[in-house]
Parts: C-alpha cells; sequence; structure tokens
C-alpha cells in the first residue's frame, strides 16, 4: 500500500482538529510504540491526536482518508498481540481521554458511555447503582472501546458470555469520516447484517469507536468461591465437565498448576492456595465462583459442588466466603500475568481455545514442548470456556534466538488446537502477532473474506494497516 | 490450656464508610464480617492449641442472631464453642467482663489489638483491669512456659520477649501468618454446634471514654507532580523542594 507521509502542513491541519492535543517527534510518549507485548515490534507514529469527540474523529479521518495517512487506534494499550501499534507510522489516535459515562438507562439496563473509559471504572460505578456488567477480563485497566474491539473475555465469561454479548448500540466513525450508528437498546433483532457484530472483535481496523450503549444486569445478591486442590492436573481438568453436568452453573471457573501459584503468590506476597493437605500434595487447582440470591442457596449449591469434586479427586474445598478471604483468593488467580513478566526476561504467549474435553491433552501436549523446543512453558486458563492462557519464556536466550524459537512452539502449539477443534483467539484478538496463525487456522478462503469486508469499509486501507486478515 | 478469643463484628473494612446527612456512619449494604485483628487472634489461639493441645472458644457481645453468622464462621476456623454475652447498653469490656466468669474458666483471653471500624484500642487493657489480669499488648507469638506463657510482642522499637502468668489477657496485631481458610467439612461441622448465651446485669457503659463527635477523615491534598524529562533534573527539583521545606 502505498502510504503518505504527514506533512508539516496536515499536521497543522490536525492541530486545528485537536487544539493542544496533537504531539509529534519528542513530544511522543515512548509507551505510545508498543502494547504489552512488544515482542511483536515496535513503531512510531508520526503524530499522536488525543481526541475528545467523535466529530474531531470524523475531521481527523477525513484528513487522512483524503490524503492516504495510516490511522491506527489506541486506547490504554493494554492489548497483548501488537493491535495498536502503528506500524506504518501515520497518525495514532488515541481514545482515553474521552472518558465519560453519559448516562445510565435504568428501565432499559443500559449504560451509556464513551470508549475511553475503563472496565473497571465501569464497573465500580455500576456497582453503586445495584448493577453488574458482567465481562470481567483480567485486565481491568483496559479500556471498554478495546474490549469491544477485541471481543474480551475473561472470568465471567463461561456463565455470562462474552464482551460481544452486552453490546447493544454503538457510534462509529468509518475510514472516510462518515459517522454511523449501529445497533440499538432493543434485546433482539433480525434486521439484516449484523454491522454491530462485525464491528466487535475487528480490532479497530473497520472503522473507529467513539460511543457504546452497553447491557448492564442487577448485581447478584451474593457470591462463594471456591479453591479446589486436586493431586494432578488431569482429574482437576476432568472434574470441569462433570460440574456442569450437575447443574452448576458457575460464574468463573479457573484452572491452575502449582507452578503458577506459587510463582503469584510470591508475586502478591501472600499464600492462600494449601499445598498439601493431609500427606497429599497438590499439583494443581480449580477455583470457582458461584453467585446467586442469598447464601442459603449458595451453601446447598457449594454442598452440592463439594460432593461432585470429592467424587472426582478433589482432595480438599476451601471456602472463601468473607470478602477478604474471597479477595486474596482472586488476587493470586488476577496477578498471574504480572507475575510471569516480572519472573521472565523474554515471552511470548497465546490464547488458543480449545474445547472443554481437550483441554487435558492439549496441556499434555504443550508441556512436552518445553524440552523439544527448550523454553520454559507456563500456562492457566479458563477451565470452564476452554481457552487456555500458555507463555514461553526464556531468561537466558538472545532475544533473536528466543523469537525463532518461539515460532516453531507457537506453530505447533496452533496446529495441535485447530486439531483438536479449537481456534487461535479466545478473547485476546489477532492484531498483528498472530496473522499467520489464524491464516494457516482458518485458510485462505476466510481470510480472503475478511480482507474484502475491510476494503469495503476502509477502501484506502488507512486504518490500523497489516493487522488481523492480512500482513503487509 | 482453654483458650477464648473475644471476637467483635464490623462492617467490611475494605468498603469506604460515610456520613449520612445526620452525622452517623452510613453502614447499610456493607458486610458484617469478624474484626481482622480477631482473626488473627482466632488463627493464633488455634495454632497454639493443635501445637500444645486444649480447646479454643469464642466470644462477643450482643443479639445471636446479628451474630451467628460471625461467630459461625470462627466455629469453622478453630474454635469448638461460641458464646454470645447479652448485657444491655453495657460497653464490650464491662460486658465481657462479666460475661467471661459467668461463661467459663480459661486460661488465655485473646483480644485482637483494635477493632477495624473505631480503632479505641481499649478492650483488651480495660477487660484485663477490671479482671484483674496481667495483660500483654501488640503480641505476635507465644508459646507456653512453666505456670504461664513467653509471648514475643511488639514495640515501637522492635520486639521484647516477655513471661506472663496465666491466667492473662493477650491482645494480638498481626502475625507472619494469615488466617486460614474454613474447609466445606469444617464449614458443615460448625452449623450443628449449639452457640450459647450469657445474660449478665453490667454496669451501663462508664465514661471514662466516650465518643464525643464523628467526622469523615480530611480529604488528601494533592500531590505534586515532578515532570522534568532528565532523571538529573527531576532529582534536582526534588531536593530543592525537600530543602525549601527543611525535610533534609
Amino acid at each position: 500500500m502505498d502510504y503518505q507521509k504527514l506533512t508539516p502542513e496536515l499536521i497543522e491541519q490536525l492541530k486545528a482538529i485537536a487544539p493542544g492535543r496533537v504531539f509529534t517527534n519528542g513530544d511522543i510518549n515512548e509507551d505510545y510504540t508498543h502494547d504489552e507485548m512488544p515482542i511483536y515490534g515496535k513503531a512510531s507514529p508520526e503524530a499522536v491526536v488525543e481526541a475528545l469527540t467523535t466529530e474531531e474523529i470524523a475531521a481527523v479521518m477525513k484528513l487522512c482518508n483524503e490524503h492516504h495517512i495510516p490511522v491506527t487506534p489506541r486506547g490504554a494499550g493494554t492489548g497483548l498481540v501488537g493491535g495498536c501499534v502503528p506500524v506504518e507510522g501515520g497518525v495514532l489516535l488515541v481514545t482515553t481521554r474521552m472518558n465519560k459515562i453519559l448516562e445510565y438507562d435504568l428501565e432499559n439496563f443500559v449504560v451509556r458511555v464513551q470508549p475511553g473509559v475503563l472496565l473497571n471504572t465501569l464497573a465500580e460505578d455500576a456497582q453503586k447503582q445495584g448493577l453488574l456488567y458482567p465481562p470481567d477480563p483480567g485486565e481491568k485497566f483496559a479500556t471498554l472501546g478495546g474490549n469491544v474491539s477485541t471481543n474480551a473475555g475473561g472470568m465471567r465469561a463461561v456463565k455470562y458470555g462474552c464482551t460481544r454479548d452486552y453490546v447493544r448500540a454503538m457510534t462509529v466513525v468509518l475510514p472516510t469520516g462518515e459517522i454511523v450508528k449501529f445497533g440499538s437498546t432493543v434485546s433482539k433483532t433480525s434486521s439484516g447484517y449484523s454491522l454491530l457484530n462485525l464491528m466487535i472483535g475487528s480490532e479497530g481496523t473497520l472503522g473507529i469507536i467513539t460511543e457504546l450503549t452497553l447491557k448492564l444486569i442487577p448485581m447478584p445478591k451474593a457470591n462463594v468461591s471456591l479453591i479446589i486442590p486436586f493431586p494432578d492436573l488431569e482429574s482437576a481438568i476432568g472434574t470441569v465437565p462433570k460440574i456442569f453436568m450437575a447443574g452448576l452453573k458457575p460464574q468463573a471457573l479457573e484452572f491452575m498448576g502449582k507452578e503458577i501459584v506459587i510463582s503469584s503468590e510470591a508475586y502478591v506476597g501472600k499464600q492462600v492456595f494449601p499445598r498439601e493437605i493431609d500427606g497429599v500434595e497438590a499439583e494443581a487447582y480449580l477455583l470457582v465462583t458461584f453467585d446467586g440470591d442469598n447464601e442459603e442457596e449458595l451453601e446447598a449449591i457449594s454442598e452440592q459442588a463439594s460432593e461432585v469434586v470429592f467424587d472426582n479427586g478433589a482432595i480438599d474445598v476451601l471456602v472463601a466466603d468473607t470478602p477478604a478471604l474471597k479477595r486474596d483468593a482472586w488476587a493470586a488467580r488476577s496477578s498471574f500475568l504480572e507475575a510471569i513478566m516480572a519472573d521472565t526476561k523474554l515471552l511470548d504467549e497465546c490464547d488458543v481455545v480449545v474445547p472443554v474435553n481437550q483441554i487435558a491433552p492439549f496441556l499434555v501436549y504443550v508441556k512436552s514442548l518445553e524440552d523439544e523446543i527448550g523454553l520454559t512453558v507456563k500456562s492457566f486458563g479458563h477451565a470452564g470456556d476452554g481457552n487456555l492462557h500458555i507463555y514461553c519464556c526464556s531468561n537466558e536466550l538472545e532475544e533473536a534466538e528466543f523469537i525463532s524459537l518461539a515460532e516453531q512452539f507457537m506453530e505447533k502449539v496452533y496446529i495441535k488446537a485447530t486439531e483438536l477443534g479449537g481456534q487461535v483467539s479466545g478473547e485476546h484478538g489477532i492484531g498483528r502477532g498472530k496473522v499467520s496463525f489464524l491464516k494457516d487456522s482458518i485458510g485462505e478462503t476466510s481470510m480472503a473474506l475478511m480482507e474484502n469486508i475491510k476494503r469495503v469499509f476502509d477502501p484506502n486501507m488507512i486504518l490500523n494497516p497489516g493487522k488481523v486478515c492480512y500482513k503487509l | 490450656m482453654e483458650l477464648l478469643v473475644c471476637v467483635k463484628q464490623v462492617p467490611d473494612d475494605s468498603v469506604t464508610v460515610t456520613l449520612d446527612a445526620s452525622g452517623k456512619p452510613n453502614l447499610g449494604g456493607i458486610t458484617p464480617v469478624v474484626n481482622a485483628f480477631d482473626t488473627y487472634a482466632l488463627e493464633m489461639a488455634t495454632r497454639f492449641k493443635e501445637a500444645n493441645g486444649g480447646n479454643v472458644s469464642v466470644i462477643t457481645v450482643g443479639d445471636l442472631k446479628e451474630n451467628e453468622k460471625s461467630l459461625r464462621s470462627c466455629l469453622s476456623v478453630g474454635a469448638s464453642t461460641a458464646i454470645t454475652v447479652s448485657a444491655g447498653d453495657a460497653d464490650a469490656a464491662c460486658a465481657l467482663a462479666c460475661g467471661i466468669p459467668a461463661a467459663g474458666t480459661y486460661d488465655v483471653i485473646f483480644c485482637g489489638s483494635e477493632s477495624t471500624d473505631v480503632s479505641a484500642a481499649q478492650t483488651g487493657i480495660r477487660l484485663a483491669a477490671a479482671l484483674n489480669l496481667p495483660v500483654v499488648t501488640n503480641v505476635l507469638a507465644l508459646e507456653p512456659a512453666d505456670g504461664g506463657l513467653t509471648v514475643k510482642q511488639e514495640t515501637e522499637e522492635g520486639y521484647r520477649t516477655v513471661s506472663v502468668p496465666t491466667p492473662c489477657v493477650l491482645t494480638i496485631v498481626k502475625p507472619a501468618y494469615d488466617p486460614r481458610y474454613p474447609t466445606m467439612k469444617s464449614k458443615m461441622a460448625a452449623r450443628k454446634i449449639p452457640i450459647s448465651t450469657v445474660t449478665v446485669d453490667a454496669p451501663a457503659a462508664s465514661d471514662a471514654a466516650k465518643c464525643v463527635k464523628i467526622s469523615a477523615p480530611a480529604q488528601r491534598q494533592a500531590g505534586v507532580k515532578i515532570q522534568e524529562k532528565e532523571a538529573a533534573d527531576a532529582v534536582a527539583k526534588a531536593m530543592g523542594m525537600l530543602i525549601d521545606r527543611k525535610l533534609v
């Protein structure tokens, strides 16, 4: 693609659109050159525009489209696949200052927000109204615009679904600068192609989301978490379908191996998960949360769940039923990524999703690659929906050698996941880092369909080039 | 040894408490929990029992129905008996001083060093005074010794090892370990344990200490951001500010 460079005249025009919020050269913060996985490459934009309104974004897009200037949208930069890296330079369009919660509509159970509102901010604000925004990705300081753009999932997806299930409507600026609205507050529709759903998970390649209408639900009145140690990973994973078959509906259902628990507890400075119970060593754990209307209901559910897990080899069931115990139980789980990053010089990551009954064989295969490839492998994930986070790590190798070995590792991991009926990404997206693996997984025809859809939205291919469905 | 842990139910301390229009704490919707320092005391007593034998009981002041969940929570993590003291308007120390002798005979009475709601740190020492027992405050660890206990006390300078005869009162601070989690089995067992109530005619709240006023803490002032790009410039500016305020 033949892109143009920003000229001094164009920069002046950008400054007229967003006065005081256009940055160039040495004024560009280094953070804007990467997301949380710089291993997929860093790149500097020619200008950063911190937008405040839909109209400003429309004016920026119109200008850039006319002059073939690439534009990369960016929220909080917490992505893990290089999706917001401005690989072709141009304009980096930052939405973090569009951070207002605009309006609650309590009769329709929806909230209107700007895209730069952080997940944590909405979650806490909704809670004050007695409401729950169910999507619960691990990164609480991501923007909601970013969450929608990757269809982020998180811990509660097993019961409540992913971000997609909570987006009712959105305002979008197309690459041409036109402003459109997709969806509405209604709860069902059969009104042509769902452009709303096409936008969700499109990682800023089809348009820029400038406002969102999100669905909320009444806050469940009570919840309880159970920490369930097992003597081995296979029995922990094997218990997962049994929990569902018993008619139990956990709000969250996570599995974790002993090594990552030890590492994360050292990171947060508190030990919660028991290492040994009555002489039996715990090698793996399930961490389960149930919600309900009252404590009596939860007691009955916890007892039923305990019967199921004991029948399937659990060593014990620890009950987190006070706010402090719940916080501590989930603090270790929520810090897995930070703990791995703190322990590791170089790492690469994938978040494949496989059918729930294939989790155990898949993890055994992945662990076997540790010796074959020569990288340390750490894994955890959402046992309830088969979404696994797998990290290959090294503290000894030089970066070039690590990247080469990590590529071999990832290739084998994705081939195996596809063989088992899985998909490349459960919730992180494709971005720049996983394009080849997506092509291998879904095939050229599907990739071409995606690229052609992008061309309809973005005839000049200026928006977030080289991401998701094609390589530059 | 017979070990007794005094516990108080308080609002969840992770929630910011605001004042209502009349200046009273707005506690609606905040989950009641066992005071964190009392949970440390219970864990310490339970570990002592596991190492040296004995029994752990918990006691609280107030209505059984209001406190039952907290007491059952204590019964699921080490206590084998639970008692409530019904004492009308008496304050906690007075109520416990009357209620404990009526409930039984104990070798060591544990109290959290303070409660997370009012943080007055009064109950343990006033209870000891009323019962005419020796007291060691701010205890981090204990072990049996001839005729009593050897305890590790936290001081402003460090630690002090103190010998104390039993019976005695100890006030407990956060040790190096955390309270254990209840298990499903221990919770189910705790549900079946009867909780007894001791009704006493305790003197009304003494006026040795009384609440004069409740006010919200002052808002913190915004800090100063040092935004110099070069580290040397930032350090120079920070040092200049500290020198100006005569802090270095």
